[in-house]
């Protein structure tokens, strides 16, 4: 076993296991930071595929950014105690639920696994194979800023559109707002026989 | 082979959507200063309006740039012109009504403009990726105008819904696209076209399946049947023109990139006419049954238009030019009637207290015989009744679905359409034949809703009787098409 | 004057637009005088349109006129145009000639409706529709008017609508009919996928190449568009709506379920009687259809005590003779029946409306009686609507039900047992026709004081067409006159170049071979005539001796009531033997195979939709997980799917 392969194995097992604890918690600042130890691991991978940018990007803007932002309004939201992720489903619904999850894994799975098998030896043949400076912050600005200008900027609307909308979500309510009435806030509108929300 | 992957930076082609954008930067950045604010409906206005000329403009223009990205083409501009319409409706309707629920924001406008303008970027992409955004683009100021009524629990919950479910679907959406990419190293719908053979060849297994996702992604923003569980409880909890918008240009434009994508993109896959066949059948049934019991106009409307959406699937099932010709007529008649359906229910809603239950209806033509004959139209073009456009609009595409022998498809189709005249007849019959349970407070018009009334019955009645207009204009729409 | 033929449709689409929309504004006599007026002038037109076709030459009698192409998609062609030929001609005439006259007495019958303006509204749109429905040249535009019919009639049904019955049989007219429309629809489709065109024309002459005559195609498409027949003429199964369909106004039931919109089926098939021509199953199934029809309602029609149900299922039993005809081929019968039916229906009913302003709305037959001497005006024009629809000789009943059964006798798809059939049901409706006169204008009189203090001849405005109608239902059948009474049959010949291209279309030998069998075709009618009379005679007995020596015993009782016994008895076996079994089968036809099985199916089907929507409306629970779950249920089916294929 190679070194290489060694940092594949480790980092994948991390990245992997980061995203599946990631799921399987209750707690949601303990969410974030297991998608931390993913990105993380993900990282590691980009670094070893020669796209080193990719993932110093992924460190600095995901990681070090964007999720310890998230961290701060989880806190703020004080959603601390699982009890506010509404009651859990009933036994036979969560068998499904599971059951139809796995499904979906196992299938990717297979296909996935078929097809690494067929095309063995290449990818499709229209990609160039990836020359020295594949990954590098000047290959990735050249792309950006020629073949892929219009999805760059159409990107930046889209944020834009994001921030306005988190704005208009979480700005104070203004005075014909208020006050709210909470006590509607309980039960779903489409069915009125089911209790609890989610 | 042409050369698709035009490197011209020319932004001539995006004209529509930098004026939806400017408009909305605009809006945003006046929107604070109160006196500026009040403008920003005339703003977006505006913008809608030179978004639509510049549209109607680029009818003819076959050409691409950015490297591809943009495909400016008659089938995309013809959508253009179909999205600002429908923005443009719901902007006159909308107007007064939030200002009666106090929602009258300007960051509104902006995010109606913004929605319309990803509308657009889907409408005009041949490239996975742009599509991708494009959705989203559209998507992210749906989330937060169906939440816009923060007060109102039900709208909480409509954005919320709706926001986790299109983040369900985005996730497979961009899985599909991922694994399309890893197939065939391209995202350019048109490489996908030339190069299938090798595609197919070699990774069926890794296209196919991203094929699906991607069928997965779009199916939920058309609302096919088993994607459709969202739409009940959004169209219901969010404010009533924004439902209106819903129902019609989210919906357009998913059919546009699903036209794009199924009919010319993916067409070699054989299998895509039955698993189609099974959507339509399903999304058409399941919508109707559903629709019959229901007690409030909007839900019941919201299923109609999942049912609706079956309809337009059979387009998908059959293929050809004939059936995608009729597919954007159904749209365009579709997006008129149930408009106007949707603006008599806001009329109603500016009454306080009104949710659009049947049972406020009751009665309601001893007060208001003008408007209960005008929804009873409505509700008649969406039965499909001569001389209404409903009716040609389903004509076209059973006809164009029985000449490729779809006739068990047609079946379904028309004894659906024959099903749902129950519970549509239920408003007519309800609002002339019940007696009214309480008293009515009369509904006070304005002069925007008058003319959002005016056009949609206008453009029901008037198609209705005069369809060739359109007929021709959909059919040179494709013919232009990649 | 053929350029104009489009006025007479929107003459009163005319009137219907300014009643409509100044509904509430003008007073009454404006909207008289606009709803009636517009259907006097098509009725004029029509009928000078009616002569100048008449002057042509008759392979040449054929008006067709585009107004403007409506859809051109690839090779879709239709155009909006009208067609005039001599079947159509009929048409309009018994729509605007009936039509005029039951809107002039709707004006006395709903002088005191508040909800004047909007009759009348209804009214001229649904003359309009009916127009558009007979002068359609092609499918579509026919079917156009054919659904505005059909919304017609259910606005017109639920008139009343502050009356629960009311409105549930307006609902109940428009879902059943919706199932006949599914079926023309379907047909349409065929139609136009097999020939590439709807227009009736393009049809009859390229019908015979593109379907295999006697294939099963044909068979499917014509009866495909039987169901539509169905629906709209009430037949079965689908007549469930019609006698529900009497709640609406009296004027109504005459224009709307008994003279023209029932009728569309029948003119639909004759319009298409190129395709019906080429399928002899699919004839087969329409005269079985038909035949059984007619006595199926008849049989009914002895037990109700409504007078307007009895009307409506002796309409439904008429109606199966007119699809008799047209199933053993003999189209011209069918149209010719159709037309007389028109008229001595419509006055009829309107006659029955007369009783109803006179009794104050009371429609129960027991609770009337002795009303000849009230209302003699109304009870002449009856009697003579009632002896047309029995078939006495001479009046226009006759010759049209006569020439039915002839044809369903002798004609090449005819058979004995139709004819049977056909002669049974003469003798049922003369009995219930003939129970209904005496109920209601003979014997003692039933009527409470209250009402018979009120009780009044109509005014001159219903009585006056009643007395036109009478004069018709009288005269009406003389165009058709049999051969073998030495006269020529001028309808026959009229009709001739629409039933030509059908007959063409199967290229055989005439199948119109009525020269050789005089003796029988004589021996036949008297047997028809003396049924009707010998039903008639029972009636009478029944239903006019009966009371009066009832009251009698009861009088009597200690004297002679040993012999009064007697005679009882005599009416008791005879009551017993024939009558009795008649009206319990009747019954149980009504009761069970009606209520309970027809409208249980119905019904079943809605509840099985109901229960469907509920278990369903389970799944949508509210919750994101749920939908969530079936969301990827779906992408598993879908991906395992695609990864099949």
């Amino acid at each position: 076993m190679s070194l290489d392969l060694a940092i594949f194995v480790i980092s994948a097992l991390v990245a992997v296991f980061g995203a599946t604890m990631m799921i399987f918690q209750r707690n949601p600042v303990a969410s974030v930071l297991y998608l931390i130890l993913s990105l993380v691991g993900q990282a590691v991978l980009y670094v070893q595929l020669g796209a080193a940018f990719v993932g110093a990007v992924l460190i600095i803007v995901y990681s070090g950014a964007i999720l310890v932002l998230f961290l701060f309004v989880i806190m703020m939201l004080n959603l601390r105690s699982s009890a506010d992720l509404g009651e859990p489903s009933p036994p036979v619904s969560r068998f499904v639920k599971y059951f139809v999850s796995c499904l979906i894994f196992l299938e990717l799975s297979f296909i996935i696994r078929e097809s690494l098998g067929a095309g063995s030896t290449t990818s499709a043949g229209i990609v160039t194979m990836a020359d020295d400076s594949f990954g590098s912050v000047e290959s990735v600005a050249t792309l950006l800023f020629t073949r892929y200008l219009y999805p760059f900027e159409l990107t930046s609307v889209l944020l834009l559109s994001a921030i306005v909308g988190a704005v208009i979500i979480a700005r104070r309510a203004t005075e014909d707002e208020l006050p709210p009435q909470p006590e509607k806030a309980v039960g779903p509108i489409s069915q009125k026989t089911n209790e609890g929300q989610e | 082979m042409i050369d698709y992957t035009s490197a011209s930076i020319d932004f001539a082609l995006l004209g529509p959507e930098i004026a939806l954008l400017a408009s909305a930067f605009l809006i945003l950045v006046t929107g604070y200063v109160k006196s500026l604010g009040k403008l920003s409906p005339g703003v977006a206005f505006v913008g809608l309006v030179i978004a639509l000329v510049l549209s109607l403009n680029q009818w003819g223009n076959q050409s691409s740039g950015f490297f591809g990205m943009v495909t400016c083409d008659d089938f995309g501009s013809a959508f253009k012109v179909i999205f600002t319409l429908i923005a443009i409706l719901t902007l006159l309707m909308a107007h007064r009504y939030l200002s009666h629920k106090s929602l009258n924001r300007p960051e509104f406008y902006a995010l109606l403009n913004i929605s319309t303008m990803g509308m657009m970027v889907m409408a005009n992409s041949t490239d996975l990726v742009v599509m991708f955004l494009g959705l989203e683009i559209m998507s992210l100021p749906l989330y937060v105008m169906a939440g816009m009524a923060r007060r109102s629990p039900e709208s909480n919950e409509a954005g919320i819904k709706y926001f986790v479910m299109g983040a369900f679907a985005s996730a497979f959406l961009l899985m599909g696209i991922a694994f399309v990419y890893g197939a065939s190293g391209t995202t350019d719908l048109r490489r996908l076209v030339t190069d299938y053979h090798y595609i197919v060849g070699n990774f069926k297994l890794y296209l196919y399946s991203g094929v699906a996702m991607i069928l997965v992604g779009f199916g939920f923003k058309v609302g096919a049947v088993p994607f459709h569980s969202w739409i009940p409880d959004v169209y219901e909890g969010a404010p009533t023109p924004v439902t209106a918008f819903f129902s019609v240009g989210p919906k357009a434009a998913g059919f546009a990139v699903l036209l794009r994508l199924f009919v010319f993109g993916f067409a070699y896959i054989g299998l895509l006419s039955d698993v189609f066949w099974v959507l339509a059948a399903l999304t058409m049934t399941v919508g109707n049954i559903m629709a019959l019991r229901q007690n409030n106009i909007k839900r019941m409307l919201a299923y109609s238009s999942i049912a609706h959406a079956g309809y337009i699937l059979i387009a998908f099932a059959v293929g050809g030019d004939s059936a995608v010709s009729a597919a954007m007529f159904y749209l365009v008649a579709y997006a008129l009637f149930n408009t106007g359906a949707f603006a008599v229910l806001v009329l109603l809603e500016t009454r306080t207290g009104c949710k659009s239950d049947f049972s406020e209806l009751s009665g309601f033509s001893r007060l208001h015989p003008y408007l209960s004959s005008v929804l009873a139209l409505f509700m008649f073009a969406l039965c499909g009744f001569p001389p209404t456009v409903g009716f040609f609009g389903k004509f076209y595409l059973f006809s164009a679905a029985i000449q490729s022998g779809f006739i068990w498809l047609v079946v379904i189709g028309v004894m659906n359409s024959f099903v749902s005249v129950y519970y549509y007849l239920r408003v007519i019959k309800v609002s002339f034949f019940d007696q009214p349970q309480q008293t009515f407070v009369p509904v006070t018009y304005s002069p925007a809703i008058i003319v959002v009334l005016l056009i949609t019955l206008a453009g029901t009645l008037g198609l209705g009787l005069f369809p060739q207009q359109l007929l021709d204009i959909s059919q040179s729409a494709i013919f232009a098409f990649l | 004057m053929t350029e104009y033929l489009y006025l007479i449709p929107i003459l009163p689409l005319v009137g219907f637009l300014i009643n409509g929309l100044l509904i509430g504004r003008i007073p009454r006599p404006v909207i008289t005088l606009i709803g009636c007026g517009s259907v006097a002038l098509s009725l004029a037109l029509s009928l000078s349109l009616f002569f100048e076709l008449k002057a042509l030459p008759a392979d040449s009698r054929m008006i067709e006129q585009v107004l403007f192409t409506w859809i051109v998609s690839g090779n879709f062609h239709v155009s909006m145009g009208f067609l005039l030929d001599p079947l159509s001609a009929v048409m309009i005439l018994v729509v605007t000639g009936v039509g005029f006259l039951i809107h002039v007495y709707s004006v006395g019958y709903m002088h005191k409706d508040p909800g004047y303006g909007r009759y009348f509204t209804y009214l001229n749109l649904f003359t309009f529709s009916m127009l558009t429905l007979v002068l359609a040249d092609n499918f579509l535009l026919m079917f156009v008017g054919w659904e505005g019919v059909g919304l017609c009639s259910y606005l017109l049904i639920g008139f009343w609508y502050h009356k629960k019955s009311a409105a549930d049989a307006g609902k109940k007219a428009f879902i059943v009919n919706r199932i006949g429309d599914f079926g023309f629809l379907i047909g349409m489709f065929i139609v136009f996928w097999q020939v590439g065109s709807l227009n009736f024309v393009d049809i009859n002459a390229m019908a015979p190449a593109a379907f295999i005559a006697g294939g099963s195609l044909i068979t499917i498409t014509c009866l495909l568009l039987f169901v539509g027949a169905t629906g709209k003429s009430a037949q079965i199964p689908l007549f469930v709506w019609l006698p529900d369909a009497m709640e609406g106004p009296t004027p109504v039931s005459a224009l709307i379920h008994a003279a023209t919109m029932v009728t569309a089926g029948v003119y639909m098939i004759v319009r298409s009687n190129v395709l019906y021509m080429m399928s002899p199953d699919a004839l087969f199934v329409v005269a079985v259809v038909g035949a059984l029809t007619a006595i199926f309602a008849a049989t009914i029609g002895l037990a109700q005590n409504d007078i307007k149900r009895v009307l409506a299922y002796s309409t439904v039993s008429q109606l199966g003779y007119m699809f008799l005809a047209c199933g053993v081929a003999a189209f011209t019968a069918g149209i010719f029946h159709l037309m007389t039916h028109a008229f001595f229906k419509a006055l009829l009913f309107l006659a029955s409306g007369s009783v109803l302003h006179a009794m104050s709305d009371e429609k129960d037959i027991r609770k009337m009686g002795g009303l000849k001497k009230y209302i003699p005006i109304t009870y002449w024009t009856f009697l003579i609507g009632t002896l047309a629809i029995t078939g006495i000789p001479g009046l226009s009943g006759f010759f049209s039900k006569d020439e039915i059964l002839w044809k369903a006798f002798s004609s090449d798809y005819g058979h004995p047992v139709f004819w049977v059939l056909g002669f049974v049901t003469a003798g049922l409706t003369a009995f219930y026709m003939f129970r209904l006169v005496y109920l209601t204008f003979h014997g003692p009189e039933r009527m409470d004081d209250e009402t018979k203090s009120h009780l009044h001849e109509s005014p001159k405005s219903m009585t006056v067409p009643l007395i036109i109608l009478a004069a018709l239902a009288i005269a009406g059948g003389w165009v058709g006159m049999p051969h073998i009474l030495g006269a020529t049959n001028y309808f026959e010949h009229w009709l001739e170049p629409v039933m030509a291209s059908g007959r063409n279309a199967v290229d055989t030998h005439a199948l119109m071979s009525t020269s050789s069998n005089a003796g029988m075709e004589w021996s036949l009618m008297v047997a028809s005539v003396g049924l009707v009379l010998i039903s008639i005679f029972v009636a009478r007995m029944f239903y006019n001796k009966k009371p009066e020596l009832a009251t009698a015993w009861q009088k009597k009782m200690s004297g002679l009531h040993k012999l009064l016994l007697n005679k009882y008895y005599i009416d008791e076996i005879y009551g017993a033997v024939i009558v009795r079994p008649t009206v319990y089968f009747s019954l149980f036809l009504w009761k069970v195979v009606d209520v309970v099985l027809i409208d249980g199916l119905i019904n079943g089907v809605a509840v099985v939709y109901n229960d469907l929507s509920e278990s369903l409306r389970q799944v949508q629970t509210g919750r994101v997980r749920t939908y969530a779950t079936w969301f990827a249920v779906g992408v598993v089916v879908l991906i395992a799917v695609f990864m099949r294929g």
